[in-house]
């Protein structure tokens, strides 16, 4: 189906909810829940269960619909409810929790650095993850829209509501700190 | 370094990470949900106003029975408010009682949503294969990608490659496979030309 094919169908779907054919939104969920759930999985650090987040994401789709005017694909406007939420999910959580001390860090790398080959595979890969969610929002968000969720520069200016410039610099200050967090892996690859 | 060494290990991180977990949702569900919101926003107020005006009328009677110097009250006067705190009362049961009718409704039908969503949300076995196939594959290449690319172990790359190959013949992961078994054959070509060893590993 052709880009311009799924905005058509879309928008049909919109309008169809719009009009009070419930079954429509039953459509746009099954559609885009597992994307939705995809990039909250990304954004709050790959916790495996993001059920709350999902729900609120189309609790507030449901009550925002009939005021989507369509100035954006209705994707880009699931996501920049998806990254609202887990905004608010993450402060919630981290509100609940200690922060991060220097001996947790040095426990976990003491982790990384033991264990047999295969495990220590996955080990890098969650050292890259932690090493992700540790970088600050702006930089998080746009690490995990432009290289996991693979989002065009141009949607992920409308979707953080920011110029390309801005988003350009992000992109590379973020590239900057996984480098300063993971250059040994970058050495070994090279 | 450059942006696409970044973005692999971004990929491959992501791709080993746990999958979202999530229950599948449906409008009857999203509407049970908002109502349910809507009832705690009204019923809460109404239950708490109506306890506030209870226990305010029965002050004022307390206060005017202890009232020291006043006249003895007439049976007519008392009747009323305590009339009154009656009705109040009998309200505020009614009121409770049809919060409590309507809280029990909501739970039937959220437990049975749930029972639904739970229904719906066995995964389809051959798409939970497919993705496992897929998973294993990926693996595979990636476990043959370590050992050509780190350890100089081509023949055993070459091995798992072909392993991939033969495996998941018309997986995407088998299609790398055989991209990479070409490169390996092009460098061992333009190797044996320079009079290098075919087996001598690729220098990184």
């Amino acid at each position: 189906m052709t880009a311009m094919a799924k905005v058509t169908e879309e928008q049909a779907l919109v309008e169809r909810f719009r009009r009070g054919d419930d079954s429509a939104f039953d459509r746009i969920v099954e559609r885009h829940s597992a994307e939705v759930a995809a990039l909250a999985n990304r954004l709050l650090g790959w916790p495996g269960d993001v059920d709350d987040v999902v729900q609120e994401v189309f609790v507030a789709a449901w009550v925002g619909l009939k005021k989507f005017r369509g100035e954006c694909r209705l994707r880009t406007w699931l996501f920049t409810i998806t990254v609202n939420k887990c905004r608010s999910h993450r402060f919630r959580r981290l509100r609940r929790l200690r922060p991060v001390t220097t001996a947790d860090v040095e426990a976990m790398e003491s982790r990384d650095r033991s264990g047999d080959k295969a495990a220590m595979d996955q080990e890098t890969f969650a050292r890259v993850r932690r090493a992700v969610q540790m970088l600050p929002r702006k930089y998080r968000e746009i690490i995990a829209l432009r290289y996991m969720q693979g989002l065009e520069a141009e949607e992920i200016c409308g979707l953080l509501k920011i110029r390309p410039n801005a988003m350009q610099v992000r992109l590379n200050r973020a590239r900057k700190r996984l480098k300063e967090q993971l250059g040994d892996l970058l050495e070994e690859e090279s | 370094m450059n942006e696409d060494q970044i973005k692999r290990l971004l990929i491959e991180a992501d791709a080993t990470a746990a999958e979202p977990g999530f229950s599948p949702m449906t409008g009857a569900g999203i509407r049970s949900q908002l109502r349910r919101k809507r009832l705690v926003r009204v019923a809460v107020p109404t239950t708490a106003a109506a306890a506030v005006t209870v226990a305010a009328a029965l002050a004022a009677l307390w206060a005017a029975s202890m009232r020291t110097g006043s006249p003895p009250p007439q049976p007519q006067r008392i009747a009323s408010p305590e009339e009154q705190v009656r009705q109040l009362q009998m309200q505020t049961e009614t009121t409770l009682k049809l919060v409590r009718d309507v809280l029990e409704k909501d739970w039937r039908e959220r437990h049975l949503a749930s029972l639904e969503a739970e229904l719906a949300s066995i995964p389809d076995p051959l798409k939970e294969i497919g993705r496992q196939v897929d998973k294993t594959a990926f693996i595979l290449v990636y476990q043959a990608d370590k050992l050509y690319k780190e350890l100089n172990q081509t023949e055993s790359a070459v091995r798992a490659y072909k392993e991939v190959i033969q495996l998941f013949p018309t997986n995407q992961w088998a299609d790398v496979a055989r991209e990479r078994l070409s490169q390996i054959e092009q460098r061992q070509i333009n190797q044996s030309g320079k009079g290098v060893s075919k087996c001598e590993p690729r220098n990184v």
